[in-house]
């Protein structure tokens, strides 16, 4: 599952990122793409079209929310997962409004991340 | 919580040394709980017909229970009853001391019933370590800030306490804070928060407790201080107070703003402001936190 999936995943923190890559390689072998904060995440994004976006809201140089932004703006389908271990309503409210699918709290959880994958890719 | 609270009450009272506490915290986890201990504690025998059945068990061979009735100090009742229920978690670290041969049964009955009274505990906190009971031991433990803490703090600190709990590990105990105008460094990361709480928290360590510190919190082996341990150290920040600023929101619907953590490079730090150092001794090693605060009214 997942072949010529390409996952994009911004977040600051390496071992988040590499964490949440073991989670989904159980699932099957995407095409990742690293991100370590906002612009990247949005430079990586122009460039590749990932098919699935995990972000962090608070990343150095432009956080989540106004990378959602930009992406939103650039491709309203953009796929986008908030995963944030600052999960307060009013993150998560201006997560959604600004057009994000979906809300993970961490610490992570690996049944989450796999529901997630799997809803949208199950059978690829 | 209460096992972490009375190691700092025994290095506190120099009941023990940093280096028999972090022997007795390694060896807490397989230590079983001992009747007699459990006795003391429930207030059925004192210390010394503790220690007489002890020696009468070198003689006999006997269990300590089925001994302990026999000489009339305990009923069949109560030895069921003690076995049953559930123990304040220090009592382990303290049975840990007794078996190193730091403390005697009547040391450790004496240091449990002031520790008991300084924080106010009677029996049924234990099976329910209630908001009150950990609150009063924050606020009794940081009387070093000669002022109220604010329920900001008593939150803050309270869920940090928590975390080391659920993240890294119960064998540690928090040592008597310090105020602090500077700090030199080992491997220090930091985040603030800012808002109607505003606080640069630092987390601290060596190089070798950071890569046992690391894997424990990400539930892997690493052997080097490498890219990995070091994101691990702020990863662990960033949850920490991530999660915090989600119970504040939960609470008092108030939203306070987090920057990313960040790794200090500087070799001393040195600070303006209300600064507290709170070392954390694991039996792997000391971490030391700081919370450079703000701003911190209710």
């Amino acid at each position: 599952m997942l072949n010529d999936i390409k996952i994009l995943i911004g977040d600051d923190s390496i071992l988040a990122r590499k964490q949440l890559k073991d989670i989904i390689s159980m699932s099957g072998s995407p095409i990742f793409f690293d991100a370590s904060n906002g612009q990247e995440a949005i430079d990586i994004y122009k460039k590749e079209h990932p098919d699935l976006v995990f972000l962090d809201i608070v990343m150095p140089v432009k956080d989540g929310n106004a990378a959602i932004r930009e992406i939103i703006e650039f491709d309203k389908d953009a796929d986008i997962i908030i995963v944030s271990s600052v999960g307060t309503q009013s993150q998560l409210k201006a997560a959604i409004e600004t057009g994000a699918r979906d809300f993970i709290q961490k610490p992570l959880n690996a049944d989450q991340v796999r529901h997630i994958i799997t809803s949208r890719f199950e059978g690829r | 919580m209460y096992a972490q609270f009375f190691g700092n009450y025994l290095l506190s009272q120099e009941a023990v040394t940093k280096d028999q506490l972090i022997q007795a915290l390694q060896k807490m986890s397989s230590t079983q709980i001992k009747l007699g201990t459990l006795a003391i504690h429930a207030g059925y025998m004192t210390a010394s017909e503790v220690d007489r059945i002890i020696i009468e068990q070198t003689r006999q061979n006997r269990r300590f229970g089925e001994l302990a009735v026999s000489e009339g100090y305990l009923t069949e009742a109560q030895a069921t009853e003690l076995l049953k229920s559930q123990q304040p978690d220090f009592l382990l670290l303290g049975q840990a001391l007794i078996e190193d041969g730091i403390l005697s049964n009547q040391q450790l009955q004496d240091l449990i019933i002031d520790y008991q009274s300084m924080n106010e505990l009677d029996e049924g906190s234990y099976s329910d370590e209630t908001m009150d009971s950990i609150n009063r031991m924050v606020e009794n433990f940081f009387v070093v800030a000669e002022r109220p803490l604010s329920s900001y703090e008593v939150s803050f600190f309270q869920l940090l306490l928590n975390n080391l709990l659920r993240f890294i590990g119960d064998d540690f105990t928090p040592v008597s804070p310090s105020q602090v105008r500077e700090y030199p460094t080992n491997y220090c990361v930091s985040q603030r928060i800012d808002g109607d709480f505003s606080i640069r928290v630092y987390l601290d360590m060596p190089e070798d407790v950071g890569i046992e510190f690391a894997s424990r919190y990400v539930g892997d082996t690493f052997t080097e201080f490498d890219e990995y341990v070091q994101s691990s150290l702020e990863d662990f920040l960033n949850l920490h107070n991530g999660l915090f600023n989600v119970n504040i929101s939960n609470e008092s619907s108030v939203e306070l703003a987090l920057e990313p953590p960040q790794v200090e490079t500087e070799d001393l730090l040195t600070f303006d402001t209300e600064t507290f150092l709170l070392p954390i001794v694991f039996s792997f090693g000391t971490v030391y936190l700081l919370f450079e605060i703000y701003q911190s009214n209710d």
